[in-house]
């Protein structure tokens, strides 16, 4: 059988003491989609994620990564393999310029100094092919908005061969314009045949870009839907019956 | 006529732009008040004089500066300043090879600097606390060793006069290692790897982490530096005076420090800059000579220290809102 999946994750199941974090989930992600992941604070999608990029270790069930079985130990030896997670407020070094932070970690070295050149040169170059505009590539991040600092996230992932995209609340704390931009950019990662787990609260956000759309909650999967077969009010209605609460239908 | 002149302005906004605008201005501005102060001031003489006692000063600073952006501190050089020419000298007095004893007094400070890097790193506990107590352990260990009399040098040795005998006129070999070491440290810090790591690792230790640089061990190099530092100016005072008091380098930690952050490197780490630390340093020096010159009593070198550094740290935080970028 070809398997079409870039990620496959079965049947994970995760305890911290007492509670119950995820009781058995299967969560999968194609190759080029788009999936959504949603679901109210401690349903465990970020649980799920930090297995998936090994910052934590499941203590139940199997993850394989491009049909093959994978087990990270740690983050970088997912990011080795292609998985790159964008968090909020994580991702950059606000004092440093651009292009300092674009190779941060991966400098392009001659010797034992920096090719500055070259580095300042892609990081315009690539930002630019991507559709991201920034006046100079040694302004500081500092100076940045949130919606820019993100797409530069966003392009390095994808500049380093990334084949899985995970976003952390992408969107979060950003103003609508940026919003908007921010979700151009994962359109864009899609059709430079990447793959993205988009986690948000905001369904709409999440609606707009997803090929599909998963919903957990309280450690389950309460929902797996292509976006065309669900409206975001459904969602909403089986997020809010999961956590007990019953929204009148519209 | 029109583009050029936008053209010229460009280039005047991009020099005023460059991290170590704050320390030029208030170098500047210090040494024309100086000059105008004392008549003095401005000789050749007294200016490498100066920038002797800078010199020392200013080898300590250097470390501190790297150690500092890369976000943790030290409290403990002013000790280690004495206690690693205090191991040369007693090696000396023993009839120990100089060069033997040197080796052994620049290990001991790379070894204070691994022990501090390695007790904050491993235990968490602030760099604050760690070096304050390695501070007062290790001139316990000065004291306890000279009885808290002076060890003076008991014969004469040759080499010493490459640390800190006088080169050309007045200017002293310890100056020619202080631009020598911040040429070095100022390549390091912006032009290699480690120096890219050190200012990610200070300013945003999460993200660093997640990129996979091993933020522990840039730490720890930059405490063996700074140390190390600490230590061989010691040396270059030591081989001055040839003495070692046993107060020698009390009070050194801060005045580095203030060196540091009046060359505009950040207390919170992931900032800073070499070139603005030796002109930090520098400026220290000039307002020591200055004072003197201008017939202030001694007394006022530290009151005016201390204003200065708050000055500068307010200075520094409102250009770089106002025009870093």
């Amino acid at each position: 059988m070809i398997n079409n999946l870039l990620v496959e994750m079965k049947n994970i199941k995760k305890n911290f003491g007492r509670v119950q974090a995820l009781r058995g989930v299967d969560f999968n992600v194609g190759k080029k989609e788009i999936v959504g992941l949603l679901g109210d604070n401690g349903a465990g999608k970020s649980t799920l994620i930090k297995i998936l990029v090994g910052y934590e270790k499941a203590d139940e069930g199997e993850i394989y990564f491009e049909g093959k079985k994978v087990s990270f130990n740690s983050p970088k030896e997912a990011r080795e393999m292609g998985i790159e997670t964008v968090y909020q407020d994580l991702a950059l070094v606000n004092l440093l310029p651009i292009w300092r932070n674009f190779f941060l970690g991966r400098e392009i070295v001659k010797g034992i100094t920096l090719s500055i050149e070259e580095m300042k040169r892609i990081t315009s170059e690539y930002l630019k092919e991507i559709g991201i505009w920034v006046r100079s590539p040694d302004e500081t991040v500092f100076f940045l908005s949130g919606g820019e600092r993100q797409a530069i996230a966003i392009a390095r992932a994808m500049y380093f061969g990334a084949k899985l995209l995970i976003l952390d609340e992408p969107t979060a704390a950003l103003s609508v314009g940026e919003t908007r931009k921010v979700l151009e950019h994962i359109n864009n990662v899609r059709e430079k045949g990447l793959s993205v787990i988009f986690i948000s609260h905001n369904i709409y956000h999440v609606y707009e870009v997803a090929d599909r759309l998963v919903i957990l909650e309280k450690g389950i999967k309460v929902g797996d839907f292509k976006k065309e077969d669900v409206t975001p009010q459904e969602i909403m209605n089986i997020i809010a019956k999961a956590a007990g609460v019953i929204l009148k239908e519209v | 006529m029109e583009l050029k002149s936008i053209g010229f302005l460009k280039e005047v906004v991009k020099i005023f732009r460059i991290k170590e605008m704050g320390a030029i201005i208030g170098f500047i501005g210090i040494f024309i008040l100086f000059s105008i102060l004392s008549s003095e001031f401005i000789s050749w003489e007294n200016l490498l004089s100066t920038f002797t006692m800078a010199a020392e000063l200013g080898l300590v600073a250097i470390g501190i500066t790297m150690l500092m952006i890369s976000g943790e501190f030290d409290l403990s050089v002013g000790s280690t300043f004495a206690v690693v020419p205090m191991v040369l000298a007693l090696s000396i007095n023993n009839g120990i090879n100089p060069l033997l004893g040197f080796i052994l007094g620049i290990t001991l400070g790379a070894f204070i600097g691994y022990l501090n890097g390695i007790i904050t790193l491993k235990t968490g506990i602030p760099s604050f606390i760690t070096t304050l107590g390695s501070m007062m352990f290790f001139r316990g260990i000065l004291l306890a060793i000279t009885g808290g009399f002076p060890i003076t040098l008991l014969e004469h040795i040759p080499f010493l006069k490459y640390f800190g005998g006088t080169c050309i006129g007045d200017l002293r070999y310890s100056g020619i290692w202080f631009i020598l070491f911040s040429i070095i440290f100022a390549f390091i810090l912006e032009r290699t790897q480690f120096g890219n790591w050190t200012f990610a690792t200070g300013g945003n230790l999460v993200a660093s982490k997640a990129l996979g640089i091993n933020t522990d061990r840039v730490k720890l190099i930059n405490f063996i530096i700074c140390s190390l530092m600490a230590g061989f100016a010691g040396i270059t005072t030591f081989s001055r005076f040839k003495i070692i008091d046993p107060t020698l380098g009390q009070g050194m930690e801060l005045e580095a420090i203030a060196s540091a952050v009046i060359g505009g490197t950040f207390l919170s780490g992931g900032y800073g800059s070499i070139i603005g630390t030796f002109l930090g340093a520098f400026m220290i020096g000039m307002i020591r000579s200055g004072l003197v010159l201008a017939g202030a009593p001694a007394y006022w070198y530290r009151a005016f220290i201390g204003v200065i550094l708050v000055i500068a740290a307010i200075i520094n935080i409102k250009i770089r809102k106002k025009i870093a970028g």
